[in-house]
């Protein structure tokens, strides 16, 4: 079993320390038993690649980072939709996130399209509103009786067309918008989120449930391979580092 | 008014250094500048002779800062500069207070400040400096100084407006402020370090500023030296670094000080200033005499002997500054087995998010550690870093810095050598348990 894990944008939506997300699947995949390959996609390479990955993984990225891969994503963008709504499973932090929303509102009133994959919106409040910035604890329904916890960073305010559309509900810290108390979305096999911190390692349940699902597709048709259950990892570091930072705040 | 601000300013100090509060290095310029907001510029205008000298950068600010001191002191001019640290407007305006007379005069050759990055537009909107120097710009502290491309903007803006009479120094190998560099209409001189130190094969993961500043397309290298340093040119455009600007000291045989291609870096970018203010005379042999009998700032590859066991504290707190200080943990343990603590802390003046610790490359520190310690305040994240980094050994984990510097010293046999590789709080900890005093 190998799977094709897709790094989108790598030298360019890679600025808070999100590589750590990267790290975590592949480490966790190899504790498994399973290979790995990491494929780094940017600029200079094929779009139509993007609808070979078992897993997608786009992270966040400055300003003038953000414009080229605008650019980028008229040619890729298409791709990346159709992956996204096959079912592939995917992680998008911040500003991924919002590129995959209908459209963000810039401070100064420019319309910033989105791919539209993701039924919300967002916006900047305006230079002089603080951004969002701290630890973030939330829960979610996908993973019962525990709180994930992050970092988040954004100046922009993120609303969904439906709140039943949210990955999770704020605990600690804004979220989609500091208002309405959701975090992210999910959709399909997809997480969109304002974690940072990176979110994987110390969440390590979300990286499972993405690996259990690029199995499920790509073995599917294999009964011996759908049917073996994940090697179990022992978590206890990963539950200490999250239990840690939520005991402080 | 100023008089009684000098005054009260120094009575705090003094109060301060009586109580061991600390050295008084921001609370008198704090005072002063809220009920004076002008205090800075109104000092520094009665002292028409005092040749300023602004040290900027994301790294290496205090140990340039403290190489220029010393320089410029054996040379015979007198000096003062804000304190290691106190970097905002409060440090600037302290240090004034602290070496001023009380009717605001400044029997100084020079006065060196060091300025953090959000804090020179605000200071340089105050003064106009002799010389401006720029050292570097890497990701720092993302939730508090903000992205990198948002400071060169600002620090680009807040550089044009400043006298024509002003001479900035930037690091030339940096795309960024090389382009800072070209934007601007006083002159500019650039630093760099000679080709053949650039070793780098990869760009590697702790880059900000590998787009072009001009046309947004990739910027490519014929030669890297670390991080987004490096022999660049843009694929596209006629952006690039010509060679022929970019003092590179490839010339001259200089005795560095320190360890490690940030420090030649630091050590060209003051040499180049230098000599811009004619200072060194030039008997043969006497600058790198003079190199090397300076010792490093406190924290800076700082050697301590504690209960017998050799002890270097290197200062660790960004993915550059951390990548530099493994890169001269390899170069210094030259493949012998050697014992780490590794301490990260997120307090106010280490940042709040420790995200960047996954930009870090640790590998390197494995291939060279018989015992690897980890503690502070986010000792599980940095522990669970190391886990996914593949270490296999068992990482010694300690909530307590007390206990983790306790047990290390109790575990690692005499004569064998520790690398303590922290955070800046962390940093002050560490000196004040070895030292068993307050410094700051």
């Amino acid at each position: 079993m190998t799977i094709n894990i897709g790094w989108l944008y790598p030298d360019l939506m890679n600025t808070y320390g999100d590589r750590g997300n990267i790290i975590a699947l592949s480490y966790r995949l190899e504790k498994m038993g399973i290979k790995s390959i990491v494929n780094k996609i940017s600029v200079n390479e094929p779009a139509d690649l993007i609808l070979t990955m078992d897993i997608l993984f786009m992270g966040g990225a400055q300003d003038k980072q953000q414009e080229i891969v605008n650019l980028d994503l008229k040619n890729k963008g298409s791709f990346l939709k159709k992956a996204i709504n096959d079912g592939v499973p995917g992680l998008y932090v911040c500003g991924a996130y919002q590129f995959l929303g209908k459209y963000y509102k810039t401070a100064d009133g420019t319309m910033i399209d989105g791919l539209g994959v993701f039924d919300l919106y967002t916006e900047s409040p305006g230079l002089n509103v603080p951004r969002c910035i701290g630890n973030i604890v939330i829960e979610s329904k996908l993973f019962p009786e525990i709180k994930l916890v992050g970092f988040e960073n954004h100046g922009g305010r993120t609303y969904l067309a439906d709140k039943k559309l949210a990955f999770a509900t704020v605990v600690y810290g804004y979220g989609n918008n500091g208002e309405d108390k959701t975090e992210g979305i999910f959709y399909k096999n997809s997480f969109g989120t304002y974690l940072h911190g990176p979110i994987l390692p110390k969440n390590p349940e979300i990286a499972d449930y993405l690996i259990e699902k690029a199995l499920e597709r790509k073995y599917r048709n294999i009964g011996a391979e759908r049917n073996r259950p994940l090697k179990k990892i022992d978590n206890q570091w990963e539950e200490k580092a999250r239990s840690w930072v939520i005991n402080k705040l | 008014m100023n008089i009684f601000l000098i005054i009260l300013g120094k009575l705090i100090i003094k109060i301060s250094q009586l109580f061991n509060l600390g050295s008084g290095s921001t609370w008198p310029g704090h005072i002063a500048l809220i009920l004076n907001y002008k205090f800075i510029e109104n000092v520094i205008d009665e002292n028409k002779n005092l040749k300023i000298i602004v040290i900027a950068g994301t790294n290496g600010k205090t140990t340039s800062t403290a190489l220029l001191k010393f320089l410029l002191e054996k040379s015979g001019k007198k000096v003062f500069t804000n304190n290691e640290g106190a970097n905002l407007l409060n440090g600037v305006a302290s240090s004034i207070i602290k070496n001023s007379s009380i009717f605001s005069k400044l029997k100084f050759d020079f006065a060196i400040f060091e300025s953090d990055e959000l804090n020179l537009p605000l200071l340089l909107n105050k003064i106009s400096p002799d010389k401006v120097l720029i050292l570097n710009l890497f990701r720092d502290q993302l939730d508090r100084y903000g992205e990198v491309n948002t400071i060169v903007l600002r620090w680009l803006e807040s550089l044009k407006t400043l006298s024509y009479k002003t001479e900035v120094f930037v690091n030339g190998d940096d795309p960024q402020l090389y382009y800072i560099g070209t934007k601007l209409s006083q002159k500019v001189q650039y630093f760099g370090i000679e080709k053949k130190l650039m070793k780098l094969k990869d760009i590697p993961n702790d880059v900000d500023s590998i787009y072009c500043p001009v046309c947004l397309s990739m910027l490519k290298y014929h030669r890297l030296s670390y991080a987004h340093l490096g022999d660049f040119y843009c694929s596209k455009c006629d952006f690039k670094r010509f060679g022929k600007l970019v003092s590179d000291f490839s010339n001259i045989k200089i005795n560095y000080p320190m360890s490690g291609l940030y420090n030649v870096y630091n050590t060209n970018a003051i040499l180049l200033l230098l000599e811009s203010l004619n200072v060194i005379p030039a008997e043969a042999g006497i600058q790198n005499k003079w190199l090397s009998e300076f010792s490093p700032a406190f924290g800076r590859q700082e050697e301590f002997i504690y209960k017998k066991r050799k002890i270097f504290i290197l200062l660790s707190k960004n993915p550059a500054g951390f990548n530099q200080s493994i890169q001269t943990v390899s170069e210094m343990t030259k493949n012998k087995k050697s014992n780490f603590l590794i301490i990260l802390n997120n307090r106010i003046p280490d940042g709040l998010d420790v995200s960047w610790i996954w930009d870090v490359d640790f590998q390197p520190i494995f291939d060279v550690a018989n015992n690897v310690y980890v503690s502070g305040d986010r000792v599980y994240d940095l522990n669970l870093r190391l886990k996914y980094e593949g270490y296999k050994n068992t990482i010694n984990v300690y909530e307590k810095l007390n206990d983790a510097i306790e047990k290390i010293v109790e575990e690692i046999k005499v004569g064998e050598r520790i690398f303590i590789l922290p955070t800046y709080s962390a940093m002050l900890e560490v000196r004040k348990i070895l030292l068993g005093r307050k410094l700051l």
